[in-house]
């Protein structure tokens, strides 16, 4: 099984390169039957390439360990179900994952593409395949999963214990396929740049992409940080680890471009300033990956480190500085169509918003980068880490919250003073109003005060955009005169009516609330949580807040791989009994590593967290307490967010483009 | 008129940067206030201290021996009466300034903290010029301009392609200026409706009534 997956590697390879070369020279040779074929090569890798996943994965559930990768990553015990989290477990997997999302995405982008950018669809597919060619290169060469042992071990070495979590069967795979996702985007820029077709062709697939991207990366930080809460044992969910910046700097600025390329979609703007944020991401994502799988920065995720890092840092290099040559190539064919009429304007708003993404984002990199200055100028060994981030950041991003109030009451073009103190009036009086109310109930954290003023500014702002929709529209379609029944059942399908009318703006607003969610758990944790750290006797309680805790006692279950700590312990609030919880702690002898897993109780006001940290001889267990305010709302943000993102997404039935049968297709594009 | 909205823009421009420069340097220069219990000054601590053997992760954090006995260290100097900085210190003598969580606000560090803000803060100096060069050429031929003046009588919804949740405004806009039109046809006063043939929101430089003139600024 193994054979058959290490040769259909091999021909993905060949078919990347052939699709690469053919559908480049094609189109400058003008021949159709080549382009044509580069084509139909690049639909075949995805064949190609998943005979070769399902090989790793048949190797995986037949535990054919003379496979060197199936034997680190796995063992006779562990249950079928993790061969998705094995697959990925090291490097080799991970890039065949990474290259088979890459070449399914090109194969839909290309499919589905607009008509408009046709004439660009052969460099389009020349760059994703190029891309592909890089990844299922250092796959085949450098990093096969399908490397075979001398010799057959009677039992793999088992999977690391970190991942046999919930959580990772989604975040990993999000982050890899929202990090070379932005591939697709960023060949529809590049594409367009080299076809010479610099208008507005490309917006449309770019857009779409960008956000499909811009999603998967976002599910895929909150499924980590909803993990390293619930496992990693210290009750927190993001740190600033170097990766996690890795992964959260292409999320900004790609946040960035889903922006401001709906104002070239609108207004034929920012055409250059698209292409160049486009490159950007691009080019965090390969630091990404580059930190992901070689990097040298001590991590909590170095799960993947190896010696792939010199290959990376020079794809980054290429990937960074290529597509901004040919970006100031055809510098002087990216002109605006319009220019701005107004500094109070959305596109003026999303220039602000532009800049302080990208500013979070290089700040970011700035941190992660510092030490290494420092060691080479001043010989100082020195960390960067979250005290940094959170202060240097922290203004920032209240900044951009401060501007998602704004920024989408102002109207395109040119608002007017009367308009926006109309939209405005109400949610600033709001925003006050909470900020006095809880400076008057004695307040004193400048920070919190303004993250919840803030939010309930924005928050404000949107309801009442939604109303005044609802209303317009009712008074539009009816004519007055209805009882209040049917005029609440008028504005709630008026309301529905309204959001289907407008998706993406709508979807805009209701992704704009997951991050109002966010918000209130980054505050309601980081300013209002308490923590305490306590060993406890079995039959001992003690008290947080108002809560208090027994601890019973605990029993160890032994496992194959693992012995299991599972502690009993009993939660009272206020002196009422609660529940029975039992967080545990295993101990993996072969991996000499703990996991935890905290018991939670969790609601919409706070959390109740119980973590052992220890165990201790004669049953005696060192526990974390945690009362956490408001970090709920960051869990159910992940699907408001992706709920949000589909509706804007979501395409409007008379824009649907057929898809063109190939032949025809390359034949358009190449007469011209 | 024009002028004083125009300086009102830049008294705000300014006013935000300057908000932004003191919230960043306030959080910057101070990292807490000091009103806790000693308990919740030993967690901040924690927080500021890296664990010497783990990866990327502070004491607070990491589960091993050395930082279950470098949090006790912690409680023993402060309950000896030590201040935050004085703790620090005493790490930093042991175990030297990468320690700590972050680069000390001092010395060439202060590099690390005072770049980013000064970057940011010309960043939005840059942009806001940006934005100004932008909208400097503001009186251009009304060719530029994406939504043409809509010929009089002709419906503005229809001219309404993108902007679908403006579409009841339009339709009732519509409705008013076909009976403004047939009340002109029979009053005989002409240019009733001329005055407000434009789509709202156009300025086309055309039609253009002196309550929009004010808007206009740059």
């Amino acid at each position: 099984m193994g054979d058959l997956g290490a040769i259909s590697l091999w021909i993905a390879l060949a078919l990347a390169a052939y699709s690469t070369i053919g559908s480049v020279s094609g189109k400058l040779r003008g021949s159709v039957a080549l382009v044509d074929s580069a084509q139909a090569a690049m639909y075949a890798t995805v064949v190609a390439l998943t005979v070769s996943t399902l090989s790793l994965v048949v190797s995986f559930i037949s535990r054919d360990f003379e496979i060197s990768y199936v034997a680190r990553h796995s063992d006779l015990a562990m249950p079928d179900r993790f061969t998705w989290v094995a697959f990925y477990a090291g490097n080799e997997g991970s890039l065949l994952y990474i290259a088979m999302v890459l070449s399914v995405m090109a194969a839909i982008a290309i499919w589905r593409a607009p008509e408009r950018v046709r004439d660009a669809l052969p460099y389009t597919t020349g760059v994703m395949m190029l891309v592909l060619t890089f990844f299922l290169a250092v796959t085949a060469v450098m990093a096969n999963p399908f490397e075979k042992l001398p010799f057959v071990p009677a039992d793999g070495e088992g999977i690391n214990p970190l991942l046999t979590h919930f959580g990772m069967f989604f975040h990993p795979p999000a982050l890899m396929a929202g990090l070379v996702g932005i591939t697709i985007p960023m060949s529809f820029a590049v594409g367009s740049l080299l076809a010479r077709k610099t208008g507005d062709e490309w917006v449309d697939p770019g857009r779409v992409w960008g956000i499909i991207t811009w999603v998967l990366l976002a599910a895929g930080l909150l499924l980590g940080s909803w993990w390293a809460y619930t496992i990693l044992g210290w009750g927190g969910y993001w740190f600033w680890d170097p990766v996690e910046n890795a992964a959260f700097m292409p999320w900004l600025v790609l946040t960035a471009f889903i922006h401001s390329i709906m104002v070239q979609k609108r207004r034929g703007m920012f055409r250059m300033w698209n292409i160049a944020l486009v490159n950007v991401a691009f080019g965090m994502a390969l630091y990404g990956m580059f930190m992901n799988r070689g990097g040298s920065v001590p991590s909590v995720h170095s799960f993947g480190a190896s010696n792939l890092g010199w290959v990376f840092l020079m794809f980054l290099a290429v990937g960074v500085i290529v597509p901004f040559a040919i970006f100031f190539w055809r510098y002087n064919t990216l002109k605006s169509a319009q220019n701005l009429d107004s500094m109070l304007s959305r596109e003026a708003a999303f220039l602000v918003n532009n800049l302080l993404l990208l500013a979070i984002a290089f700040v970011t990199l700035w941190g992660t980068v510092y030490p290494l200055i420092s060691r080479l100028t001043s010989g100082e060994e020195i960390t960067v880490a979250r005290p940094f981030y959170d202060q240097v950041n922290g203004p920032l991003m209240l900044g951009l919250i401060f501007l998602m109030g704004i920024g989408p009451m102002l109207p395109w073009r040119r608002a007017n003073w009367s308009s926006i103190r109309r939209a405005l009036v109400v949610p600033a009086a709001v925003g006050v109003l909470t900020v006095v109310v809880l400076l008057a109930v004695g307040l004193r954290k400048e920070y919190a005060v303004a993250g919840f003023g803030l939010a309930s500014f924005v928050a404000v702002g949107i309801l009442m955009e939604w109303g005044r929709g609802a209303h317009a529209r009712v008074r539009a379609l009816t004519s007055g005169q209805r009882g209040v029944l049917t005029s609440v059942q008028d504005h709630a399908s008026a309301f529905v009516q309204l959001i289907w009318a407008n998706r993406p703006r709508y979807g805009g607003y209701i992704v704009h609330l997951s991050v109002l969610m966010v918000l209130l758990g980054i505050v309601g944790t980081s300013f209002f949580n308490s923590q305490k750290d306590v060993v406890l006797s079995p039959g001992e309680t003690t008290t947080i807040e108002n809560y208090e805790i027994r601890y019973l006692g605990t029993t160890a279950v032994p496992y194959g791989n693992r012995t299991e700590f599972i502690s009993s312990v009993e939660v009272y609030r206020d002196g009422e009994f609660l529940d029975n919880i039992s967080p545990n702690r295993a101990f993996y002898p072969d991996f000499n590593m703990a996991s935890t897993r905290a018991a939670i109780r969790s609601t919409p006001v706070e959390d109740f967290y119980v973590v052992p940290s220890e165990n201790l001889p004669d049953g005696d267990v060192g526990f974390r307490l945690l009362v956490n305010p408001l970090i709920w709302w960051m869990w159910v943000a992940g699907p408001v967010m992706i709920l949000g993102t589909l509706i804007a997404l979501w395409p409007e039935p008379s824009r649907v483009t057929a898809p063109v049968p190939t032949r025809n297709r390359a034949a358009i594009s190449l007469r011209q | 008129m024009v002028a004083s909205k125009n300086k009102s823009l830049w008294y705000l421009c300014a006013f935000l940067l300057t908000l932004y420069l003191l919230a960043a340097s306030a959080s910057v220069v101070s990292a807490q206030g000091g009103d806790e219990t000693l308990e919740k000054e030993a967690q901040d601590i924690d927080k500021m201290i890296m664990c010497p053997v783990c990866p990327a992760e502070t004491i607070d954090q990491a589960q091993v021996e050395i930082s279950f006995q470098m949090r006790a260290v912690v409680r023993e100097l402060l309950a000896e009466g030590k201040t935050r900085d004085e703790v620090l210190d005493y790490f930093v003598d042991r175990y030297g300034a990468d320690i700590l969580a972050a680069p000390p606000k001092s010395g060439s560090n202060l590099v690390a903290w005072i770049l980013p803000i000064v970057g940011v803060a010309a960043g939005l100096v840059g942009v806001f010029f940006v934005i100004r060069a932008m909208t400097g050429s503001q009186r251009r031929p009304a060719a530029t301009v994406a939504v043409q003046a809509t010929p009089a009588g002709a419906p503005l919804a229809a001219a309404a392609t993108e902007d679908v949740e403006l579409l009841p405004y339009l339709e009732i806009a519509d409705r008013i200026l076909a009976s403004r039109r047939a009340a002109s046809r029979t009053t005989g006063i002409p240019n009733a409706a001329a005055g407000i043939s434009s789509p709202p929101d156009s300025p086309s430089g055309q039609d253009e009534t002196p309550s929009r003139r004010e808007d206009d600024h740059g």
